[in-house]
């Protein structure tokens, strides 16, 4: 839950909570109030019929007038004076019984005891009373309903820094090439927040870009060396004085530091393709490419007994690097060559969506998820760096291209997507 | 060929200058630019051969004094900085080649034959080894005068082990002059088998002799008596 909804949530509910106890209370005592308004009223009522009962035996004319209900019964044994309650008397006009507030009081008229009930309609100030008690609510609730929606928003307002934040270390990559720049909020914790994340991302990219350059710097340096161990190597080996074993253990040598030195440059390669530097990019025809690789491959291709379709579409362009183009399309060819069986196939299917390369061979044997690390061989062929396919695939996300790898129909498949996700 | 190597690594310099001398090359080793820039001044080369990292300067500059000088030379530049950027800009402003450390000496051999094929007969030239006959510009090839169809890579080959005769050529220094440096080479020796046997056979069939001698478990020599 959001904790914009959970703050929302709790003032809602506390918020109804003591309104409604505050409505009840508010009702009881508005109630209370009437009441004894009424009572007090009523008590005047008394006191003035009083005085004209006493007037009716000293002078002739009541001068009250009386058309409020008034019951006046004679009794026999004395009883409170005094009582103010409720009652429901039935109304003629209406037919139906309304409740009414009575005092009933005992009077000694002529030294006769009467017991005198007069009354006052509730109902008018009943429904005053829910009336107010009706607006009130809706006041109430009109109040906490604009406080909800102004604090939400408000608060919206201070959490789309927090939000904007989140959603960008979501996406925070080591390698991209963008800033990591936060909005600004005017609220302490989250300026805090934002203060730290920069801090420990920036010292995250710097300790990150120190250790890249020291493995570039490194891979430079070890070319220097190389080349002399190399080149002397091949004097050694031109030096015709020397005996089988011997060619053997410098061959033995020679062929290892070959090694380590095309490792070398393929790993700068790659350090390359990770660091963006062949910006330039123009429209590139695979095409043409890949045509110019099976040229130079027909020999192998011939040798192997290979049949190669070809389905393409001769007019395609995809904006690339023409140099990491042709890295691609060779390590994909070869690769389909190299675990290619005598008397397979080549499928190479160029679409504007796609470029789908295709090869007959036994199942992997491994998971294909693998495929496309570093240093991963199937074979156990010492030439093989095992670098072929990460090329590939450092240059398809560089590219935004997605390289897929699928088993159909007894052929090894890897179909790039040109279009980005 | 006259060859200027500026180079400030000296077993590597030593290196070239060895196998190029056995080659028949008049070698000249400077290891740093100003030395460079004397000898420039001073003699006439045919080529130089240039590291771009040069303790005292860079290795572009010096291309760059040399064509505003307006002196007549193949280039070569060998580096380690392998940078795209670097490449292009070395062969804008006019080297021939662009060699990365570390480079096989068959290799740059190779291109100095290439430089001095043009430089020596304007590019009208033909290469004749005994019975073989090459014309490098229309890629053609003649056994006793009888032209053999070749494939792009087993003309590169023979070209290649021309170049070298008499030297050990290993496989892998076939295979990244055929190949370039960036392929997996894995089953790059069986492609290199593939095209040697094919390539030799084709000679064999004219009547040419089989120069192609296998090292066993290091390569090949073309050999040459």
């Amino acid at each position: 839950m959001r904790l914009l909804n959970k703050i929302t949530l709790n003032l809602l509910a506390i918020s109804l909570f003591v309104f409604l106890i505050g409505m009840v209370a508010f009702y009881f005592m508005l109630r209370q109030q009437v009441d004894q308004n009424i009572n007090l009223e009523l008590k005047k009522r008394e006191i003035s019929l009083n005085k004209e009962f006493d007037a009716a035996h000293t002078s002739a004319k009541p001068s009250v007038n009386l058309s409020d209900t008034i019951i006046i019964t004679r009794i026999f044994h004395p009883r409170a004076n005094e009582q103010f309650s409720d009652t429901l008397l039935f109304n003629q006009e209406t037919n139906q019984y309304e409740i009414y507030r009575q005092l009933g009081f005992v009077k000694k008229i002529q030294n006769n005891d009467y017991y005198i009930q007069i009354f006052k309609a509730l109902e008018e100030t009943d429904r005053l009373i829910i009336r107010i008690v009706i607006l009130m609510n809706l006041l109430i609730i009109l109040i906490i309903l604009t406080l909800i929606i102004v604090n939400r928003h408000s608060s919206r307002q201070d959490w789309k820094v927090f939000y904007d934040t989140i959603s960008k270390i979501k996406h925070y990559d080591v390698n991209s090439h963008e800033d990591f720049a936060l909005q600004h909020s005017d609220i302490k914790e989250f300026e805090d927040l934002n203060r730290v994340l920069v801090s420990m991302t920036e010292r995250i990219k710097s300790d990150y870009l120190n250790l890249k350059e020291y493995i570039e710097n490194a891979s430079h340096e070890i070319q220097t060396p190389l080349a002399i161990i190399n080149s002397k190597m091949e004097l050694l080996l031109q030096s015709g004085d020397m005996k089988e074993k011997q060619y053997k253990t410098v061959a033995d040598a020679y062929e290892a530091s070959n090694r380590l030195s095309r490792l070398n440059k393929t790993l700068i390669l790659l350090a390359k393709i990770e660091n963006r530097q062949f910006p330039e990019s123009k429209p590139v025809n695979p095409s043409i490419m890949i045509n110019h690789q099976l040229e130079s491959l027909e020999d192998l291709i011939h040798s192997k007994k290979i049949k190669v379709v070809k389905r393409m579409d001769n007019e395609i362009t995809v904006p690339m690097n023409p140099y990491l183009a042709e890295i691609l399309l060779v390590n994909l060819i070869k690769n389909a060559l190299r675990h290619n069986i005598v008397g397979g196939e080549l499928n190479i299917e160029l679409t504007k969506e796609h470029l789908r390369i295709a090869n007959s061979g036994a199942p992997l044997q491994f998971d294909p998820k693998i495929l496309f690390k570093r240093f991963h061989t199937s074979s156990t062929t010492p030439e093989s760096l095992g670098l072929g396919l990460s090329i590939v695939e450092k240059i398809c996300t560089m590219y935004g291209f997605i390289i897929n790898y699928s088993y159909q129909n007894s052929m090894h498949v890897m179909k790039v997507d040109f279009h980005k996700t | 060929m006259k060859i200027l190597i500026v180079e400030d690594e000296k077993p590597l310099s030593d290196s070239m200058v060895e196998y190029l001398a056995e080659e028949g090359h008049m070698c000249e080793a400077v290891y740093n630019y100003f030395d460079a820039v004397e000898k420039i001044g001073l003699y006439q080369y045919d080529c130089i051969v240039v590291d771009i990292n040069l303790p005292d300067g860079n290795g572009l500059d010096l291309i760059r004094f040399i064509k505003k000088q307006a002196i007549t030379l193949g280039i070569i530049i060998i580096s380690a900085l392998n940078s795209l950027e670097n490449r292009i800009e070395g062969l804008e402003i006019g080297a021939d080649n662009y060699l990365t450390k570390p480079f096989h000496l068959a290799e740059l051999n190779a291109h100095l034959k290439s430089i001095n094929r043009r430089i020596s007969y304007g590019g009208n030239n033909q290469i004749i080894m005994n019975e073989i006959r090459l014309i490098p510009d229309e890629h053609k090839v003649f056994v006793h005068d009888q032209e053999i169809i070749l494939t792009k890579k087993e003309y590169e080959l023979l070209l290649f082990f021309i170049s070298n005769k008499n030297k050990v050529i290993t496989k892998a220094g076939l295979a990244e002059y055929l190949w370039g440096e960036y392929m997996d080479l894995a089953d790059s020796y069986d492609f290199i088998y593939t095209h040697i046997k094919n390539l030799r056979r084709k000679l064999l069939k004219q009547g040419c002799e089989d120069y192609i001698k296998t090292i066993y478990g290091l390569g090949y020599k073309f050999e040459l008596n």
